[in-house]
């Protein structure tokens, strides 16, 4: 549904109204009656495989993405170890410096030019997560990789209602050609289900909250998930009779070609019954946000309070969020900056262009901070915060965006895995592939016995 | 002849050596030559005479060797080779150029013996084949929801792409369905109902006012996009018929372009003098201004109003920063009793009102939903599905508080979920028989969605009912290509078979490009050059559907189709203006024949220069129809070649020279880049060029089959003449590949043979093709499963 038909459903000002009213209502719905049997139900199913907090939480992990690289003298702490200070553009975080480690020599290589040329913004937005070089194509072929979300979602996903999450707050998506030849696929994904089919991201607070707990008022959102699945599901039991008829009357190769069709209409069904097996949806105390804000601030944290809900209801343990595609270049009226954000990121040394660019990366990072504080100020159900319970890599694919340069990446990993990280630290890995990480934090998630992610040439374990 | 008796006896075996020769009719081939009797009297010793010194006694040059086979049986029973065989002594690539040649009539022998004996063809009933089920693909499944549904879903942005097999997208083979699909499937089927299907017999009256109607009180210029540098007023009047409540919707947003700008607005809106906002805007990307209020209205003129008052003046000569109206939406009067009959509910509701009484409704959803399936199936639909369709609508509109047409449209969800509406099912006319024709229902499905990429539409399905399709076929077939939805087959042909689909993201550097002619101008490549291009050669084509022309003008013309861009990159005089049409070439000029294309040109090029080999492989393809085996493993690039000249830079054409001096590379390159090279004087832009480098450039050549020419204007003359039956050949099989949905295979030698028959017998005429395609047997009949009568089962459901 377009944002337009979201905006006539009511004025502005109620709509306006009833965010705000949804941004406060998301402190009040912290405590979820319904959560604790969900949980610990998931988990004594599960077994022991799984990632799980001494206290039996289970470990969450997020990939939040950030555009067009960040001004290196203002974001890399001083210091070193447990001893070290934020430089300007982490001064945000300073209320939660012993929950967040800064990461400095993570290298994504197959983010450079290499034999392809010009593109580094849709390279290293599409190598974030996948480690490979992506294929440089502008039409149907695309090609990347299996994306460390997923690769994890494969192995835990079917414990919770939601394999994964997906978000964005890039609203407007283009279609073909976006960076020097390269498809617009590889900037408006992080995630990707397979090397050919990106997973992607929803930018409509609404549709997500849907997704996740139902339409409808509080109170009626469970009778109404069901209902769309008993729906859906008279749909799939009435295709499927369809197809067996069909499959009757057909030679051997049409058979093989129905059969696709039926095995992934069986699969449709076992994803179904993965969600009805899930009966107490948690239906959070708050109203079902509004479509897209026109205000981005509201919208990027509308976006992150959806990570917080999922997470905490355990509809999911797995999320990505690319707050918007490398090469973005909205401008950032709100404080001053009127300039576009990839424009300014060519700065060409140019002091003012420089700070402004130095500016945005500081916005970006209130609006994370502000996330990781609502993470913080949630319990979870072992007794601790979500955020000691979690792992949260912020970063980006670019680390000079002037230069394009993609070697000591930008990477902020925080949260304390549930035990398993050591926060408080600012870690210099010196020159290791980012998919060491990746391998990493996969492991911590449960996801073990994986021998090599992307361009891996170990684990980094000094996180 | 020593060498001649151990080769003969090597192709045969003593056994059938030592039988009695049995005489044939006179020079009659036997299809059934079992024992060889007829290969051995008039086809080993052409093979012995013309062929032996390369591929027999040892040698096996390309790794063919004709006399290492076991038995007769097993060199039948290769036929891989033998349309190998068939191909190059076809298009007189074997012999090679300077050895001996057979004669006319040895090759026509050695031709029948391969169709007739080897690939046992029958000339009077050619093998149909038969083409895998066929999924939808992108474009098919976007036409098809648009002809059903009036909805223009968009498929390309929803759907993972197509896997394309022999080059194109709709081959049944490569179509596959993933869970993922499936899903995603689904989802569309609900958000295409949701969207199309009214719920309501009546709806508030509902107006869009387009940005571009509302216009500028002074000069040019419409509140669709206006830039912040000059103060101006906008403004439309309109006339609402009734009194009564309104809501006015304003859909707009500020945009700048990549470099920011100072450039800075007051912007004031007002509908009928009341100010509904004035708001400064500055550089911006996509930012959305929405405006929405409620306003009792009396009936007759009111007035939208839009001011933009620059404040700031802009840092560059041309600002971009702009703002934009999509519409103004006057819904209203609010008040139901104004409301009127909602768009489209009458292409899915055959009455005015469901019925009040629930055993009516039941009835009612039959017929509903029995026409709808019957539409979207391209076929009948049996009791039993309208049954369960039924059934699965009623589960909703018996709830409380649910509308009748909510129960249909989740049956319709389900129609357009079903692997029917999915997939093209085909039904035999006789399911008993070996080979049938497809049934009239397949029939129209295989026309529509070759001629229009869409299904097929009342006319076609009304003949099909009353069995009169084939009947009508010719007529059908006229008004099918004077019909609009016949741009499809066009764009969707030639925007594969040429590969001009690629040039609107073909990435290539102009500057580099332009350097290696001294050139320093700046140059876009921009979108619209691009769209250009590509439409040249989709009207060019086009053009020679619609007026029925030879095909042997797709090579060779006195015109081609321009606008003022496209012309002055071509350096064309007298085109005026953004609208494409068709231009007659001045005398001596090189283009005309897509060959000159800018985009076939374009997409054949590597991003900093020509590509020779590229484009000499692309001509080998695409209109000779013999590509050369891709290149071996390890092979340097040709840029490695120019090491040589010390001294230097060579020539592309010296690099080339040198490459093909190495055996490896000579028997492919030989072909390959004299073609490519012809094609010299114009650059990876498409553009002309006598010179780069500062060298003039040669562009003489010559075929692998002897014919030589000095520039391209030569060629495309050769290729249009000496060479046309390649190139009808050539065309011929990409043509039925696209329009059959599979590979071609040994069997369609028959099939493709009469076609190009047909073609030289009408002088090349596209309508030859067309009919000689959809004639064909392959187009009209399909092998059946042997034992299963598909239609007994269908009815017994």
């Amino acid at each position: 549904m377009s944002q337009q038909a979201d905006g006539k459903m009511s004025t502005l000002r109620a709509a306006n109204l009833s965010r705000r009213r949804f941004l406060r209502g998301l402190g009040a719905c912290m405590a979820l009656p319904a959560m604790e049997s969900v949980l610990t139900s998931a988990l004594q199913a599960a077994g022991p495989a799984v990632a799980s907090t001494p206290g039996g939480a289970p470990v969450r992990m997020a990939y939040v993405y950030f555009p067009n690289g960040a001004h290196q003298s203002h974001w890399w702490p001083t210091g070193e170890g447990a001893n070290f200070e934020f430089a300007k553009t982490m001064q945000p975080l300073a209320g939660l410096k012993n929950r967040v480690q800064v990461i400095g020599g993570l290298d994504h290589i197959h983010a450079t030019a290499g034999q392809d040329g010009a593109g580094d913004h849709a390279r290293a937005n599409g190598t974030f997560l996948t480690g490979v070089r992506v294929k440089k194509t502008a039409g149907g072929d695309i090609h990347a990789g299996v994306s460390i979300d997923q690769v994890v979602a494969e192995k835990v996903g079917h414990l919770t209602r939601f394999p994964s999450l997906e978000l964005t707050c890039d609203a407007v998506r283009k279609s073909g050609n976006c960076d020097s030849g390269y498809s617009c696929a590889y900037q408006h994904n992080l995630s990707w289900r397979s090397p050919t089919v990106p997973m992607a991201p929803e930018p409509n607070p609404r549709f997500v909250f849907e997704r996740l707990f139902g339409a409808g008022e509080i109170g009626e959102r469970r009778k109404n998930i069901q209902m769309r699945q008993a729906q859906q599901r008279s749909i799939l039991d009435f295709v499927l009779e369809d197809a067996r008829s069909l499959q009757k009357q057909l030679a051997s190769r049409d058979k093989q070609k129905l059969d696709e069709y039926l095995t992934s209409v069986r699969e449709l069904e076992k994803q179904i019954e993965q969600a009805e097996k899930f009966k107490d949806t948690p239906d959070p105390a708050v109203q079902t946000p509004e479509g897209i804000p026109g205000n981005f601030e509201e919208h990027m944290r509308l976006m992150y309070s959806m990570m917080v809900l999922a997470f905490q209801t355990d509809s999911t343990r797995i999320a990505t969020f690319l707050l918007a595609g490398d090469g973005n270049n909205r401008a950032f009226p709100h404080i001053n900056i009127p300039e576009g954000h990839h424009y300014l990121s060519h700065h060409q040394n140019k002091a003012d262009m420089m700070e402004k660019v130095a500016e945005i990366d500081l916005w970006y990072m209130k609006q994370f901070a502000w996330f990781l504080q609502k993470m913080e100020e949630t319990k979870d159900l072992d007794g601790r915060s979500l955020l000691e319970n979690s792992m949260i890599v912020y970063g980006c694919g670019n680390s000079d965006g002037n230069r394009h340069t993609h070697v000591n990446l930008p990477i902020v990993l925080a949260g304390g895995g549930g035990g398993l990280l050591k926060p408080g630290r600012f870690v210099k890995a010196g020159g290791v592939p980012m998919s060491n990480l990746l391998l990493s934090l996969a492991d911590r998630m449960g996801a073990k016995g994986l021998e090599r992610f992307g361009d891996s040439t170990g684990r980094f374990e000094l996180i | 002849m020593y060498s001649a008796q151990r080769f003969q006896n090597q192709w045969l075996p003593a056994a059938v050596l030592g039988l009695t020769l049995v005489i044939s009719q006179a020079g009659q081939l036997q299809q059934n030559d079992f024992d060889g009797t007829d290969f051995q009297k008039k086809i080993q010793p052409i093979l012995t005479e013309y062929c032996s010194d390369c591929h027999a006694d040892g040698m096996n040059k390309g790794n063919i060797a004709l006399d290492e086979f076991k038995s007769h049986q097993q060199m039948l029973a290769d036929k891989k080779l033998w349309l190998g065989v068939l191909k190059n002594v076809r298009a007189g690539l074997m012999p090679p150029e300077k050895k001996e040649k057979p004669s006319e009539e040895e090759k026509q022998a050695l031709e029948q013996w391969i169709k007739r004996t080897v690939f046992q063809l029958d000339p009077a009933q050619p093998d149909p084949g038969r083409v895998t089920l066929r999924r939808l693909n992108r474009v098919e499944y976007r036409n098809t929801i648009r002809e059903l549904m009036d909805y223009d879903f968009k498929a390309f942005e929803e759907f993972p792409p197509d896997d394309t097999g022999y080059g194109f997208d709709n081959i049944g083979d490569v179509l596959t369905v993933s869970p993922l699909l499936l899903e995603k499937y689904v989802q569309a089927a609900e958000t295409i109902v949701g969207k199309a299907v009214p719920l309501q017999p009546r709806v508030v009256k509902e107006r869009v006012v387009p940005g571009r109607e509302i216009k500028a009180t002074e000069g040019e210029g419409n509140a669709e996009r206006f830039r912040f540098k000059r103060a101006v007023t906008f403004t439309k009047q309109f006339k609402v018929e009734q009194s009564g409540r309104y809501r006015v919707t304003l859909d707009a947003i500020v945009d700048g372009s990549f470099d920011f700008d100072t450039a800075k607005a007051l912007v004031r809106y007002s509908v009928d003098g009341k100010e509904r906002f004035a708001r400064e805007f500055k550089w911006e990307e996509n930012l959305k201004v929405p405006d929405q209020f409620e306003v009792d209205w009396e009936a007759g003129e009111h007035t939208l109003m839009l001011q933009v008052e620059p404040l700031a003046e802009s840092t560059k000569e041309h600002t971009f920063v702009e703002f934009r109206v999509g519409s103004v939406n006057v819904q209203g009067p609010l008040d139901p009793k104004f409301w009127s009959a909602t768009r489209n509910y009458d292409r899915f509701f055959t009455r005015a009102e469901p019925p009040v009484e629930l055993e009516q409704q039941h009835a009612y959803a039959r017929e509903v939903l029995h026409r709808f399936a019957e539409k979207a199936f391209r076929r009948p639909v049996d009791e039993r599905t309208v049954e369960r369709l039924q059934k699965l609508a009623a589960e909703i509109y018996t709830q409380p508080g649910k509308r009748f047409e909510e129960g249909i449209s989740r049956a319709m969800v389900a129609v357009l979920a079903s692997p029917r509406f999915l997939f093209r099912t085909e039904e035999p006319l006789n399911g008993e028989a070996a080979v049938s024709e497809v049934d009239e229902y397949a029939l129209a499905s295989r026309l529509s969605y070759f001629i229009w990429s869409t299904m097929p539409d009342n006319e076609l399905l009304e003949l099909a009912r009353k069995g009169e399709l084939r009947k009508n076929l010719p007529g059908q077939l006229k008004r099918m290509l004077a019909d609009r939805r016949s741009e499809e087959m066009v764009e969707n042909f030639t925007g594969q078979w040429l590969q001009i689909r690629d040039v609107e993201g073909v990435a290539i550097n102009p500057r580099v490009v332009l350097r290696r002619e001294g050139v320093r101008e700046r140059f876009e490549f921009d979108h619209d050059l691009r769209t250009a291009m590509r439409r040249e050669t989709e009207m060019y084509f086009g053009h020679i559907v619609k007026e029925d022309r030879s095909v042997l003008e797709l090579l060779s013309s006195d015109y081609t189709f321009l606008n003022e861009r496209l012309a002055k990159h071509y350096k064309i005089e007298g085109v005026q203006g953004h609208e494409m049409r068709k231009v007659q070439l001045p005398p001596e000029n090189p283009r005309g024949g897509v060959l000159t294309h800018g985009a076939v040109l374009a997409v054949t090029s590597n991003p900093t220069r020509t590509s020779p080999v590229k484009r000499g492989l692309f001509v080998l393809e695409n209109i000779m129809g013999t590509p050369t085996p891709p290149p071996p493993p390890d092979v340097p690039e040709l840029e490695e070649a120019g090491k040589e000249f010390k001294d230097r830079e060579p020539t592309l054409r010296e690099m080339l020279e040198l490459h093909r001096s190495q055996p490896l590379c000579r028997s492919c390159h030989n072909r390959m880049d004299p073609l490519g090279l012809a094609l010299e004087n114009f650059n990876a832009l498409g553009m002309y060029r006598e010179m780069e480098r500062n060298a003039a450039i040669d562009t003489t050549g010559q075929l692998a089959t002897g014919e030589q020419f000095t520039s391209i204007r030569d060629l495309k003359l050769i290729l249009a003449s000496d060479r046309k039956t390649d190139f009808y050949r050539c065309l011929t099989e990409k043509f039925l590949t696209y329009a059959l949905g599979r590979g071609l295979e040994y069997y369609d030698v028959e099939t493709v043979d009469q076609i190009v028959a047909r073609l030289e017998k009408g002088g090349g005429k596209f309508s030859e093709l067309m009919a000689g395609v959809i004639e064909s047997a392959p187009f009209q009949k399909r092998r059946n499963v042997s034992g299963v009568n598909t239609a007994a089962v269908t009815n017994n459901q």
